[in-house]
């Protein structure tokens, strides 16, 4: 297994998964809010829930951070939508972020399982 | 469908967006709950119940506000030139300023408390340390005062400050020759001076002032001219400065006053100026020049040494280098005049401040027990506002966990919250200022006069008020930012995932409150005993019997030319005929003479009696009285007689005495008939020497050394046996306050030469010296003791509402199960009086330690008074108690339905 920086580990930890998640979700094609929302219930089995008052917030963040890069797309016959696409700064975020967490769920795949191995 | 862009805007109001930003913001939000909404109504959900159901994703608190304030888009750089790099730094600090505004804006209870405490403290504080800084440490305005110092002549016997003090002119001659260590010497003394005018004569308090006094202090004349060496020259034309106090008292401030020639002692003395109110060398309304010389001295031994010396120190010379100096010299002296000198003498220099301490040390020691006092309010200020952040800091947590979380740094937060605890601060130091303003004006009119050096001027200090609010900055500062680094110390997704549900509390500041609530509560309870004491003290001495009747008495000390009433001839000349005026006055019961002003005893004198031996002195008081003075005092008589009109015309040498006089000396017999000899009169010229008295009188006794004092021997005989009484004293059945023209009157048309110096009633008299001081004491204590009870209140309400606001929960759960209103009450209102009783607990302890500083000033109540210590116990514990109740009936209110809904 690579090492793995363990401040960033940590850090990763405290921070939650939900920037991996959105980063993910947006790294296969440009998504809108409501449809990233409903894609993480779902795929979660319902087990994670984003409220809307903490969804947006986090993608306008990491808007700042230029990690993702809303913008207005407007189709016929209906409301102009926002939708977001990962940057190529978010892309190399995301590939560490990846990296952090398949090291931690190896790391504790190797402690539990090993038990019963 | 619903207008949900009218939700969504709503949310976002607080925040600084941009108007395009935010329309974005609204549109996508916007949209988000529409398509939310028409799934539901997909699902067959109806219209009403999928609006609701929408909207039910915005959670209560506004928390989409808070998570996009932190961001940078909610902060839009002002309209400052692109680039310029201090800009973002100050609109940073501007912003920050403007949400702290509307945080505490949006929080009354807490910042108006906060305020109010803080203030309170701070002005307190402040007002209590002016009046110490500018009586007891700095009261004189000259600028080299730390260099002015005077020297006494110590009999190594004495106490250690004590010794002589004043000098002959011989010995300020010498040391002003001789000496080494000063820059200038300068002499002075009092003296009566009588101010002849065209009605009759008043009194001045008049200084002998010697050359170069007015340089020594180096203050001009507010008007006019101080004296020039030409003036001090025998033969100039005779000159004198006038005091501020006097001027203003006597000429109502009439500048045209100057230059004029006043008959001032028999001498025409021309004014030539008027000092600025600072000016108050040797405590004179009048200054006048005098060139001592060493041929006053010539021949004449006993000349009194009368003359207080005050040196300037040379820059560098130490107090113990000049005692070095002025022993050489006063050794020297000795020889010369040994009668001057006790054995094996030492010279002390000492700083001219500590001639005044001492002065008016009674008071001082006031002075720094309401210091004390005012320390612990302020403490108590301070820890309350400590408890009101504490708990701020825990409501917050979350929200400083959040905004953690969604990217604000640690020192965006501190900086934040540094920017809270300075508006609190700033607006606690307005209140304060003001509070200091108000609390030094009602002080200065209620700190008697008589009890402060004329020289202080008392004003606002203001490096008690840079530090006072200092402290309540580090206090709002450091328990203002508990928050950011509790957020910075905490797992931050914690306040997240338990959202609140706060069974225990959770906080670990939980300890460092309740310490506060108790260390509060004991430092209150300090302050109630010290007032309390003090209260008790002030009932007990004015319940005190002093043995006479203060009431409706006129009394005045006269003023007389000392030339003319030398002898016994010219006083009772003088006397008999102005007592015999004063009786016929209507209205007036009884007119008498003496030597000292009641209830004090007069001078101490060794004593002998007639057929008895002993080893050591006996002492006791003696004063010269006319016949009616124990009438006009209602002195009670115990055995045998008063004096007689006889016994005074006829100058006879007839004694009374005290009780304590009898007890002392006549314990087992009557002293009626027997025969005492006083030391002192041996010295007074006009007095038979070695003359035995004759008992013929008891009386009852009369606190003669003061309320806090034993009973002390005493005896009284005829004025007439001497020329030094100068109390007159008139009881009259009407107010005596009124009395002042028509004694004043009487007086002059017997002799218009003699002055009335302080008239008035005997009563103001006593309350002015006896009881001011403790009166002042008291009320002051008693201002703090209520303000610090109502800090203490505040905080144990506070903390327990706080508490049980967190336990809300958990009341519910327990109530659901069955726990009943008055359990649930008992709960509340045990858990706040284990906090109370254990602060008290601590208060009494450190109370019995404190209260000892009191023991100087206490009469007739014991340090450790039971009484005090019950009552103020039991007010503290009723009111906390109160605070208690008020939050523990709300929690037993609790419906558990709701509570358990609440989150």
């Amino acid at each position: 297994m690579a090492d793995i920086d363990t401040h960033a580990l940590d850090r990763e930890l405290k921070r939650g998964s939900a920037e991996l998640l959105i980063l993910s979700l947006l790294d296969a094609r440009p998504r809108h809010g409501y449809e990233l929302s409903k894609l993480i219930h779902t795929r979660s089995g319902g087990q994670l829930t984003f409220h809307i008052d903490s969804l947006y917030p986090l993608l306008y963040r990491l808007e700042e951070r230029g990690w993702i890069k809303g913008a207005w797309v407007e189709k016929p016959e209906e409301r102009r939508r926002r939708f977001y696409k990962v940057t190529a700064e978010g892309r190399r975020v995301l590939a560490q972020q990846r990296k952090t967490w398949a090291a931690f769920v190896e790391a504790v795949r190797r402690v539990t399982g090993d038990e019963h191995a | 469908m619903p207008d949900w862009a009218q939700h969504v805007r709503t949310r976002l109001s607080q925040l600084r967006l941009s108007p395009t930003r935010e329309a974005e913001i609204v549109e996508e939000l916007s949209q988000h709950l529409d398509d939310r909404w028409r799934e539901l109504i997909a699902a067959g959900v109806s219209s009403d119940e999928a609006t609701w159901l929408a909207l039910a994703d915005f959670r209560d608190g506004n928390v989409l506000a808070q998570y996009i304030e932190p961001l940078r888009e909610a902060h839009p750089p002002a309209s400052v030139t692109p680039g310029a790099p201090s800009g973002h730094w100050l609109s940073g600090v501007w912003h920050d300023l403007r949400y702290a505004l509307r945080t505490l804006w949006r929080s009354p209870g807490f910042t108006v408390v906060s305020i109010v405490t803080l203030g309170l403290g701070i002005g307190a504080a402040t007002a209590i340390f002016s009046v110490v800084y500018n009586v007891m440490l700095v009261p004189f305005p000259e600028k080299e005062v730390d260099r002015m110092v005077f020297a006494r002549i110590r009999n190594p016997q004495q106490s250690p400050e004590s010794g002589r003090q004043g000098y002959t002119a011989t010995e300020f001659l010498e040391f002003t020759e001789n000496s080494h260590s000063f820059d200038g010497i300068i002499a002075a003394t009092g003296e009566v001076v009588l101010y002849k005018h065209g009605e009759g004569t008043e009194r001045l308090n008049g200084a002998l002032v010697t050359p170069g006094t007015f340089e020594f202090f180096g203050m001009p004349a507010l008007h006019g001219r101080v004296m020039q060496p030409s003036d001090y020259e025998p033969g100039a034309p005779p000159v004198v400065v006038l005091g501020h106090t006097a001027w203003m008292t006597r000429f109502n401030g009439d500048p045209s006053v100057l230059n004029r020639t006043f008959v001032l002692n028999g001498t025409a003395r021309t004014l030539i100026g008027i000092m600025p109110p600072r000016f108050g060398w040797y405590g004179a309304d009048v200054w006048i020049p005098e060139k001592l010389r060493r041929e006053a001295n010539a021949g004449f031994a006993d000349a009194p040494p009368r003359w207080f010396l005050l040196g300037l120190l040379r820059r560098g010379v130490s107090a113990q280098q000049a005692e070095a100096d002025l022993t050489i010299i006063t050794r020297s002296l000795a020889k010369t005049f040994p009668q001057l000198y006790p054995a094996n003498f030492t010279v002390q220099v000492r700083k001219r401040l500590d001639a005044v301490v001492g002065r008016y040390r009674p008071f001082a020691a006031m002075l720094y027990t309401v210091l004390a006092a005012v320390g612990l309010l302020l403490l108590i200020a301070c820890s309350n506002v400590a408890n009101l952040m504490l708990v701020r800091a825990t409501v917050r947590e979350k929200e400083f966990a959040l905004r953690t979380i969604l990217g604000a740094g640690r020192t965006r937060l501190v900086r934040l919250l540094m920017v809270e605890g300075l508006v609190l601060a700033i607006a606690a130091a307005m209140l304060g200022i003001f509070v200091a303003w108000g609390g030094l004006k009602s002080l200065v009119a209620a700190i008697p006069p008589n009890l402060v050096p004329a020289q202080a001027v008392i004003e606002l200090n203001t490096p008690v008020l840079a530090f006072t609010l200092g402290v309540a900055i580090l206090t709002t500062l450091f328990f203002g930012l508990a928050p950011a680094l509790q957020a910075s110390w905490r797992d931050l997704s914690d306040p997240l995932r338990d959202s609140g549900k706060g069974v225990s509390g959770g906080f670990r500041g939980k300890w460092l409150r309740d310490a506060f609530v108790v260390m509060e509560v004991a430092l209150s309870l300090t302050l109630l005993i010290g007032a309390g004491l003090l209260m008790r003290s002030f009932v007990a001495q004015r319940q005190l019997d002093l043995g006479l009747r203060a009431d409706h008495v006129f009394r005045t000390v006269l003023a007389v030319p000392e030339d003319r009433y030398k002898t016994v001839d010219e006083a009772t000349r003088f006397f008999r005929p102005v007592l015999a005026r004063l009786k016929a006055l209507p209205g007036v019961a009884g007119a008498a003479a003496s030597s000292s002003i009641p209830p004090y005893g007069g001078a101490e004198s060794k004593i002998e009696i007639a057929g008895k031996t002993h080893a050591g002195d006996w002492q006791t008081r003696f004063q010269y009285v006319s016949e009616e003075y124990f009438r006009v005092l209602r002195i009670e008589l115990a055995e045998g007689r008063t004096f007689s009109e006889a016994d005074l015309d006829g100058a006879r040498k007839v004694a009374v005495v005290n009780k304590t006089f009898k007890q002392k000396y006549f314990p087992n017999e009557s002293p009626i008939g027997q025969r005492v000899r006083l030391g002192m009169l041996k010295r007074a010229a006009d007095v038979e020497q070695d003359a035995w008295f004759e008992i013929v009188g008891v009386m009852a006794d009369v606190r003669n050394g003061g309320p806090n004092v034993q009973f002390e021997p005493e005896v009284w005989i005829p004025y007439t046996l001497t020329a030094s009484a100068r109390v007159l004293m008139v009881r009259t059945s009407q107010d005596p306050g009124t009395m002042m023209k028509a004694v004043r009157q009487e007086v002059w048309a017997t002799d218009s030469g003699v002055a009335l110096s302080i008239p008035g009633t005997l009563e103001d008299f006593i309350s002015e010296a006896l009881y001011a001081g403790p009166r002042f004491g008291f009320l002051v204590m008693t201002i703090f003791g209520c303000i610090g009870l109502i800090l203490v209140t505040v905080g144990v309400y506070s903390v327990l509402a706080y508490s049980t606001a967190q336990k809300t929960h958990e009341i519910g759960i327990r109530m659901a199960l069955g726990a009943e209103g008055p359990a649930v009450l008992g709960m509340v209102v045990g858990a706040g009086l284990r906090l109370v009783v254990a602060g008290i607990a601590i208060g009494i302890a450190v109370s019995l330690v404190l209260v000892r500083i009191l023991e100087t000033q206490l009469v007739g109540v014991s340090v450790y008074d039971p009484p005090t210590l019950v009552a103020t116990t039991l007010l503290l514990t009723i009111t906390a108690a109160i605070a208690c109740w008020i939050p523990a009936r709300r929690a037993a209110r609790v419906d558990p339905m709701v509570a358990l809904r609440y989150e």
